[in-house]
């Protein structure tokens, strides 16, 4: 298969404005400023059909669409570079190996909405990231890419980088303007959205790193070479970070639709130390655990995961072998969300602690009867009724976990001890 | 206003565009429960008690947030609503205190409501409680209980909305959230109680009010802060007839749903302290008790005989007071110098959201009953202290205490050859008085004010006054009928439908009509 994302992080010094030129850097975006509208590039990444790679999946195209064209306040394009779901390291190799592809493609995404400021919120935590990615502003601000009539084609475009200050919920598009706002990482109620009331009430579209280092493969070879890589509904390449018991862990590019199984197995080196493999969660810790007997036929694209009974999410892998504790590894899953609930509304603030504290007895061998059915009460209280989707976050797991390895749970509160064993 | 027609809970209810569905259902009569929720502040959707199921929404919808459209059906009382209220008020219990024994808010506390109306069942939380802060002192008026906050945040988009003064904010994050002071703040606005106000629970309370009296005890009467000339609506709360609060009352033409903190503990100086009983008059030895028709003849006959006579009314005097002192005070000498009293100050930003520069709340009726025509009360005193006059007849004001040229106005009255002074307390203007007659206060009289700009209101008595003491009205009424005008008035309805007829501005209204509300007159700048 031909590399989109991971086309440039092995080259030397692919950090450099240098080696990313030398590979056709910037190319895409000379294309557009000088000959595409922005009519044009946002009808060209609807057909290549890019969807969202933070997690929900929506259609790139479609979403820039929603900015109005003729708003008299300023546009703001923001790149999501917040990454931190558990599980998740894939964000993190663009921004350290190939940072000019995404500054690229920030470019790409405000000249389609006509915005002449942009941002890239970096997790604070990613610190040599924030570096590489600040070093490279400066070279694109140097070379012309940025900065007064770009090209000579009398377009204006400026990028900001802000360091966050590493709050899990700050990824959350809507707690991210609020932050970068200057405020508590508060997701907002929608309606409004982003698209009309964004950064500072203005029109703004956030897009993830991967979603817009996507970009400049796209305008250069075309909407219908991208489209034709995929699946029906889940076009192009996708990165996977795949971590846990598995022997080769690391960021993957996969065509979607790719085989699961084979992924781990053959791809991935599959389990080491000739266990066995128990589960996976295949999108994010914050997605619904799936048991080995449930990776049949299951390919790595959007329609095949849901259709398994989760989602692709951010496509952070997490692999569990046979001696994984399942009671310990919801606890610990539960226990981040408790953390990074930002707070705000009842059922998240309240239900995440609950659920911790239920599952940390449970862990701890002092669960009792009817423990496990109060924490599928709760995190169905929670689902779908928080501002944002953290709280189903935290409540698809919980709920998951229990429901995919019932026996275990049931076990550990009957013995009041694990009754796996840990190697 | 593009009309719209819902359904809610199967009853169809036109509304307009733009309206949320909370606010449709309100306006209907249906009472969708909340707590973060406040018409006047921004959505924060963060409660999540106002959830609504919505005929084509997958999912359970905040009715605070969701604008209504043309044929939307909306159902507050499904199975889905109702558990996901009793989930929220579950959620919200868990780490709260079951301290509605002795908790301030017990009674008019939403959480306790709700629960009663909602869940009623026994708690499924069996860990360890997360203890917040008690007992954090906020501010000089306003005390903060951690453990009852369900952060809300109506106090922190209070004080960030309406004062702009931005004191609170929400600190840590999941369970560990609190409402915090910044460092270095204290909440010390002149609203700053009003956070009291909109809090649903017992997290922020009054510290005047605390401890006082349980909130059922309390009588409630509407009426009208005596504090300025804003003239905001209030709940005058009282138990065993003495005044245990002011609330705001919501009137939206007047001061919304807000409060200052000047004018809410203003009771304080006007209703504490020893009463007169019985009218008083001067004799050797001092002011000795003496029966009301002996005080009131001696009234006329030492202000007659003590020509030219100034007359000051209080700004707290209603209209149909200042209606009859300004008919008796001609009547006893056609050229008398009648003035209400007013003072001005400066007021900050923050004060300007609410307050009037005056401390005189019916200064503006009084003046257009005619009481107040001479140049204003400044020029009076400048009169008064030039020894311009030897009598007078001072209603509910201390003069002889006033900051500045309080000291020059005691002499001046020291000097003159007849004083009365109409009071409830002997202050120190009424023991320089030759008669002094006892009156009641704003809280025990009836009538009407009207505020700067030209809003008639009524204050209503909520205390019963000290047997004794007479409503200004009936004293001024007792005494023109002593001077022959006959018969005296029965009461402010009466007194009213006569300045109605007499003062043109007020040609047609009459008492009924103005209602809990108020009337606005014609407008004309204050």
């Amino acid at each position: 298969m031909e590399k989109i994302l991971l086309r440039n992080v092995d080259a030397p010094d692919s950090h450099t404005i240098g080696a990313y030129r030398s590979r056709g850097g910037y190319r895409a975006l000379e294309k557009v400023v000088r000959e595409m509208s922005p009519e044009r590039l946002i009808d060209e990444i609807k057909a290549s059909g890019l969807r969202g790679r933070g997690g929900a999946g929506f259609p790139t195209g479609m979403k820039w669409g929603f900015v109005p064209k003729d708003s008299p306040k300023p546009k703001y394009v923001v790149c999501n570079a917040d990454e931190s779901e558990p599980g998740t390291f894939k964000d993190r190799l663009l921004i350290e190996k190939d940072p000019h592809s995404i500054i690229e493609g920030t470019i790409i995404a405000a000249y389609a909405i006509r915005s002449h400021t942009a941002f890239i919120y970096i997790r604070g935590e990613l610190s040599f990231g924030a570096k590489v990615l600040g070093r490279a502003i400066e070279e694109a601000v140097a070379a012309g890419y940025l900065g007064k009539n770009i090209f000579g084609a009398g377009y204006d475009i400026d990028l900001i980088l802000h360091r966050g200050a590493g709050a899990y919920i700050c990824g959350e598009e809507t707690g991210l303007l609020s932050s970068l706002e200057g405020g508590k990482g508060w997701p907002k109620v929608k309606p409004p959205f982003p698209a009309t009331h964004g950064l500072f009430g203005c029109p703004t579209v956030v897009n993830n790193v991967e979603t817009l280092a996507s970009l400049p493969w796209i305008v250069e070879r075309g909407a219908a070479r991208y489209a034709a890589i995929g699946t029906e509904k889940s076009k192009g390449t996708k990165l996977f970070s795949v971590s846990g018991h598995i022997r080769k862990p690391g960021v993957y590019e996969v065509d979607m639709g790719y085989p699961f199984k084979k992924f781990l197995e053959e791809d991935c080196g599959g389990v080491p130390n000739g266990k066995k493999l128990k589960g996976v969660i295949p999108g994010g810790a914050s997605m619904p655990v799936l048991r080995a007997d449930e990776l049949d036929g299951v390919t790595m694209d959007y329609e095949s995961f849901q259709a398994a009974g989760t989602l692709l999410g951010s496509g952070g892998v997490i692999v569990m072998d046979e001696s994984t504790c399942m009671v310990r590894s919801a606890w610990n899953i539960s226990r981040f969300f408790a953390h990074e609930s930002c707070g705000q509304c009842s059922p998240c603030r309240e239900g995440c602690h609950w659920m911790e504290k239920i599952f940390r007895r449970v862990e701890r061998g002092e669960g009792k009867a009817g423990d496990l059915e109060l924490i599928l009460s709760v995190s169905g209280n929670i689902m779908g009724n928080t501002i944002c989707p953290f709280g189903d976050a935290a409540a698809m797991p919980a709920a998951a976990f229990i429901k995919k390895f019932r026996p275990e749970f049931d076990a550990h509160i009957a013995q009041k001890k694990c009754t796996v064993s840990a190697s | 206003m593009d009309p719209v027609k819902i359904t809610i809970d199967g009853r169809e209810i036109a509304t307009t565009k733009g309206k949320t569905v909370i606010q449709a259902a309100a306006e209907a009569g249906i009472a969708i429960p909340h707590y973060c929720y406040h018409p006047k502040l921004t959505i924060a959707g963060n409660c999540r008690m106002c959830l609504v199921e919505i005929e084509k929404m997958p999912k359970l919808q905040i009715a605070c947030n969701t604008q209504v459209a043309e044929g939307m059906a909306v159902k507050t009382e499904s199975a889905k609503v109702l558990e996901a209220r009793r989930a929220v008020m579950e959620f919200l219990l868990i780490n709260h205190p079951l301290d509605c024994p002795i908790c301030d808010q017990a009674g008019e506390c939403w959480l306790q409501d709700y629960y009663m109306e909602h869940d009623l069942s026994p708690s499924r939380f069996d860990e360890r409680k997360e203890h917040d802060r008690k007992r954090e002192i906020f501010g000089p008026f306003v005390v903060f209980d951690g453990e009852r906050c369900i952060k809300c945040t109506r106090c922190v988009r209070f004080l960030q909305e309406v004062t702009h003064t931005d004191e609170l904010t929400v600190v840590n994050r999941g369970d560990d959230s609190t409402i915090a002071l910044f460092p270095g703040k204290i909440l010390d606005n002149p609203l700053s109680v009003n956070v009291v106000d909109v809090c649903p629970v017992g997290a922020l309370t009054d510290r005047d009010f605390r401890f006082k009296v349980r909130v059922w005890y309390l009588k409630k009467t509407p009426s009208v802060c005596p504090g300025c000339s804003t003239g905001c609506n209030i709940s005058v709360e009282t138990y065993q007839n003495r005044i245990a609060r002011f609330k705001p009352r919501i009137n939206e033409a007047v001061n919304s749903h807000w409060l200052c903190d000047e004018g809410r503990y203003s009771f304080h100086a006007l209703t504490e302290g020893e009463r007169i009983s019985a009218p008083l008059i001067r004799q050797e030895g001092g002011l000795a008790p003496t029966d009301w028709r002996t005080a009131l003849q001696a009234v006329i006959a030492g202000l007659g005989a003590a020509a030219p006579v100034a007359g000051v009314l209080s700004g707290r005097n209603t209209n149909e007071e200042a209606f009859l002192f300004g008919r008796l005070m001609r009547k006893i000498f056609s050229q008398a110098a009648i003035e209400v009293f007013y003072r001005e100050r400066a007021l900050t930003e923050v004060e300007k959201v609410l307050m009037s520069p005056d401390r005189s709340p019916n200064f503006r009726g009084a003046s257009d009953m005619g009481v107040g025509s001479d140049g204003g009360f400044d020029a009076l005193a400048g009169r008064l202290i030039g020894g311009g006059f030897r009598g007078a007849y001072i209603v509910s004001e201390d003069l002889a205490t006033l900051p500045g040229d309080g000291q020059k106005i005691r002499s001046a009255l020291e000097k003159l050859s007849f004083l009365v002074v109409q009071e409830t307390r002997l202050t120190p203007t009424a023991k320089l008085a030759h008669v002094v007659l006892p009156a009641t206060n704003f809280a025990e009289k009836e009538g009407s004010y009207t505020n700067r700009r030209g809003r008639v209101q009524k204050v209503n008595p909520a205390l019963v006054p000290p047997s004794g003491a007479l409503q200004d009205w009936e004293i001024f009424s007792r005494l023109l009928a002593a001077m022959g005008e006959k018969p005296p008035y029965p009461g402010p309805a009466e007194i009213f439908a006569a300045l109605a007829q007499a003062i043109p501005v007020y040609r047609g209204l009459s008492y009924d009509q103005i209602g809990d509300l108020g009337f606005q007159l014609e407008t004309r700048q204050p």
